[in-house]
């Protein structure tokens, strides 16, 4: 691992070894790393915080999904308070750093000046970003590529991440990013604007070359033909999304070695092409209301992702903040004049522009955007009442109709930021995967047996009720703990669902299977459970530590209310109308809290508190982390 | 390993990869396999299929061996060590003979010959004897197989 000081500009290689014996790589050393580094009092933008970037042991394999990586640190975007969490990121970087000899960079310090990091295997540079500092992510890295080779993979920040914007995201190409944690703020706190390598002439040791080829290709099998690729060209729902993709799609794109291919690469007439994605689209609707299906609609629509991208901000911040501005200029709270946008003209080109540029520079009203919407909201007038409905917990938008599901909305709760980016398979097999019609669908019958195999019940994924939910979702966040620690994707793994058989039935062991033949070291399933309950308990722990308590673990009041807010409406700002519905029932209180305690008593965590007890991270191997959090209680 | 030199090549069918950048994404997976099969390792740059990726534009181009009927790298090679396949009409390099002097490196218009600094040889694509395993994992099937040439069977 690289540790990398951009104060005094120094660096050190530090081993691996005595963290991924118990960590494997990635979310779990990464966790590990902000336990003992990231004190509890650190702010984000302190140069006390730092940034771990890091790869697992299967990045940058041929293992399917394996190009990704996981960034922790302290979060700016984090909501009411500053927390340690966790981004994954996608894309080419994790593979390239891999090739360049270092599982992990960690990133301190805080620069005197903008610099961005170059590194050519043994060689680490600080080189001067003077001539970047201001300039857009598609030129930064065009620079870059130009100063050090076409093959150069960098990772950037845009202008709102110089502005320290607390939804700036990190990104790697044209929409590979680090979002929801705000992360770009931090490395603009530090006045790093990239982290470019070259890994050139480096390579990754594979212990059993053969036996993973033909894993790799019984991975590709039970897989079977995938349906997410169809859903980028618009197949799910056929609408205007569907339309707006065959005008403009060009061609599938894909992170590293992955099958799965599920991003949309798509050219707008004479704007940016790029990559997109499901949340993308935040602006499509409003765009066809003002335009209608006009090239002139379409244009507004691709210039509000792609400037998203460009300027380095938060699409799916966008999808609440869009309507949010719209009803609070509805409600008078602001006006044309105060805050510089042409809210009047609210789906119009000129406003989402306007608006994405105020956010990043933070000009009039975008300074306090630039906080995020939840932030912002707290501090205008009648701002929370209007906003409260988009926002379950965390400082975040509302992802995957939290209301309707009761697993979904635990795993809301008791996560430290948005749960629904690296928990889609529980979400796939207990509602998507079974709204997707055939061939691709999954019958309720199906799904049944599958968690009946898996979770040990049909209810496990019966979202009419609490019952059964709390084992099945601490099951799942041990799951994502391990994908995220090596690093896998959580759109194919754990594979619950095995497309190319029959019977749909999946194999939650290939994780553990594809570790052993890449590492040589023998893995069972039940050990990779073990070690994600470790990972889970250490985050559980930095949480604990930053203040988290019981009353904590829940979501925005109003989701015990009734809401007035109408499903379509949300589908406006989100791409998942497929996953909305129209439940405005509120979320039973009494039930809620009950499935919480159960949760915590499987988890063996003190029902009380909800802290991990000291029995319990002993039993893990964490007694470092049982003395310390001892001596905080 | 039986080959043919270049006369007894004349008029006879042989078999080369396809690649279709209009299908590529440019995800890689074509070297990674690759060099997984070839080296044992993940080692891209020892892969013998390359891709040229330009993800602002979205253009990916896989860069091919093509098997040349009339291969510059055979014509180069002053040690004979490069010939074609009986069986599919690859064209390929016989390692023992190989002394490293990259003649062959230097004479491929396509750049698609990579020399192994460490083991100082000379390696190019052989069409995996007849499997390519680049074809078998192409999640765009943006790869194939094609024939060309004359009508006597090899």
């Amino acid at each position: 691992m690289l540790r990398v000081n951009v104060t005094d500009r120094s660096t050190e290689v530090i081993p691996t070894e005595p963290y991924s014996k118990r960590f494997i790589g990635g979310l779990g050393v990464a966790a590990k790393i902000a336990w003992d580094e990231i004190g509890s009092d650190v702010g984000a933008f302190d140069p006390d915080n730092k940034l771990i970037f890091a790869t697992g042991p299967l990045t940058g394999t041929l293992a399917p999904g394996s190009g990704r990586m996981e960034i922790v640190g302290k979060s700016p975007r984090t909501f009411p308070k500053e927390m340690t969490t966790r981004s994954g990121m996608g894309g080419y970087w994790g593979a390239e750093i891999k090739y360049a000899g270092y599982d992990a960079v960690i990133l301190e310090g805080e620069a005197a000046k903008p610099v961005y990091i170059w590194i050519d295997r043994d060689r680490v540079e600080f080189l001067d970003a003077g001539d970047l500092w201001g300039k857009d992510t598609f030129i930064t890295q065009k620079k870059l590529k130009e100063n050090h080779g076409a093959k150069t993979q960098a990772i950037c920040i845009g202008p709102a991440g110089e502005h320290r914007s607390r939804i700036a995201t990190i990104i790697s190409e044209t929409s590979f990013t680090s979002g929801k944690s705000g992360f770009g703020a931090v490395m603009g706190a530090k006045r790093v604007k990239a982290i470019a390598v070259r890994g050139s002439g480096g390579h990754i040791s594979i212990a059993h070359p053969r036996r993973l080829i033909n894993l790799v290709s019984h991975c590709r099998d039970l897989m079977g033909y995938n349906p997410m690729r169809e859903w980028t060209v618009g197949y799910f729902p056929p609408d205007y999304h569907f339309r707006f993709y065959e005008k403009y799609r060009t061609g599938n794109g894909s992170c590293f070695g992955c099958p799965l291919q599920c991003f949309a690469f798509i050219k707008v007439l004479d704007l940016d092409p790029g990559q997109a994605h499901c949340v993308s689209y935040y602006y499509m609707k409003p765009a066809y209301t003002y335009y209608g299906e006009t090239p002139e609609g379409d244009r507004a629509i691709w210039q509000g992702v792609v400037l998203c991208n460009k300027l380095g901000l938060c699409t799916f911040e966008m999808t609440g903040m869009v309507p949010w501005l719209r009803d609070l200029f509805g409600a008078g709270v602001i006006d044309e004049k105060g805050s510089g946008l042409p809210l009047s003209r609210y789906g119009s080109k000129e406003f989402i522009v306007e608006l994405l540029n105020s956010i990043a520079f933070r000009r009039r009203i975008g300074d306090v955007l630039a906080e995020g919407a939840a932030r912002a909201a707290k501090t205008l007038p009648e701002g929370w009442s209007l906003y409260e409905k988009y926002y379950p917990a965390h400082g975040q938008t509302e992802h995957n109709s939290v209301r309707d599901f009761p697993g979904i909305a635990l795993l809301w709760a008791l996560d430290s930021r948005d749960p629904m980016i690296d928990h889609h398979a529980y979400r796939h097999l207990s509602v998507s995967r079974q709204r997707w019609p055939e061939p691709h669908g999954l019958s309720p019958e199906k799904a049944g047996a599958i968690s009946e195999k898996i979770f040990g019940s049909k209810r496990a994924i019966d979202h009419g009720t609490y019952e059964e939910k709390p084992g099945a979702i601490a099951y799942c966040q041990n799951r994502s703990a391990v994908i995220n620690s090596l690093v896998l994707c959580d759109w194919l793994y754990p594979m619950f669902v095995g497309q190319g058989r029959e019977d749909r039935m999946g194999d939650t062991g290939i994780e553990s299977k594809l570790l052993s033949a890449v590492t040589g070291i023998e893995y069972s399933e039940k050990e990779l459970d073990r070690i994600g309950e470790r990972i889970w308990n250490v985050q559980r722990a930095i949480m604990v530590r930053e203040g988290r308590t019981k009353e904590e673990d829940t979501l925005h009041e109003a989701y015990f209310r009734e809401t007035d807010i109408e499903r379509r409406e949300k589908g406006e700002a989100q791409f998942h109308t497929n996953v909305a519905s129209d439940q405005t029932k509120p979320i039973p209180r009494q039930t809620f809290e009950e499935a919480k305690e159960t949760y915590y008593r499987i988890r063996g965590w003190d029902e009380k508190t909800g802290h991990p007890t000291r029995e319990k991270l002993i039993a893990l191997g964490l007694d470092e982390i049982a003395e310390q959090l001892e001596t905080l209680d | 390993m039986t080959t043919l030199g270049l006369s007894e090549m004349n008029g006879r069918r042989r078999q080369s990869l396809v690649a279709n950048p209009a299908a590529c994404t440019g995800c890689l997976t074509c070297e990674t396999a690759c060099s997984l099969t070839k080296t044992g390792h993940i080692f891209p740059e020892m892969a013998r299929i390359h891709v040229d990726r330009d993800p602002f534009e979205g253009r990916f181009v896989p860069h091919i061996c093509h098997q040349c009927s009339n291969p510059y790298c055979l014509s180069a090679c002053s040690v004979d060590a490069i010939g074609i396949s009986q069986r599919n009409g690859a064209v390929l390099i016989d390692r023992e003979k190989c002394i490293g002097c990259k003649s062959c490196q230097r004479a491929c218009p396509y750049g698609m010959i990579v020399f192994d600094e460490e083991g100082e040889k000379s390696f190019k694509c052989d069409l995996c004897g007849g499997n390519p395993q680049c074809i078998k994992v192409c999640p765009m099937h943006a790869l194939g197989m094609a024939y060309f040439g004359g009508k006597v069977p090899l």
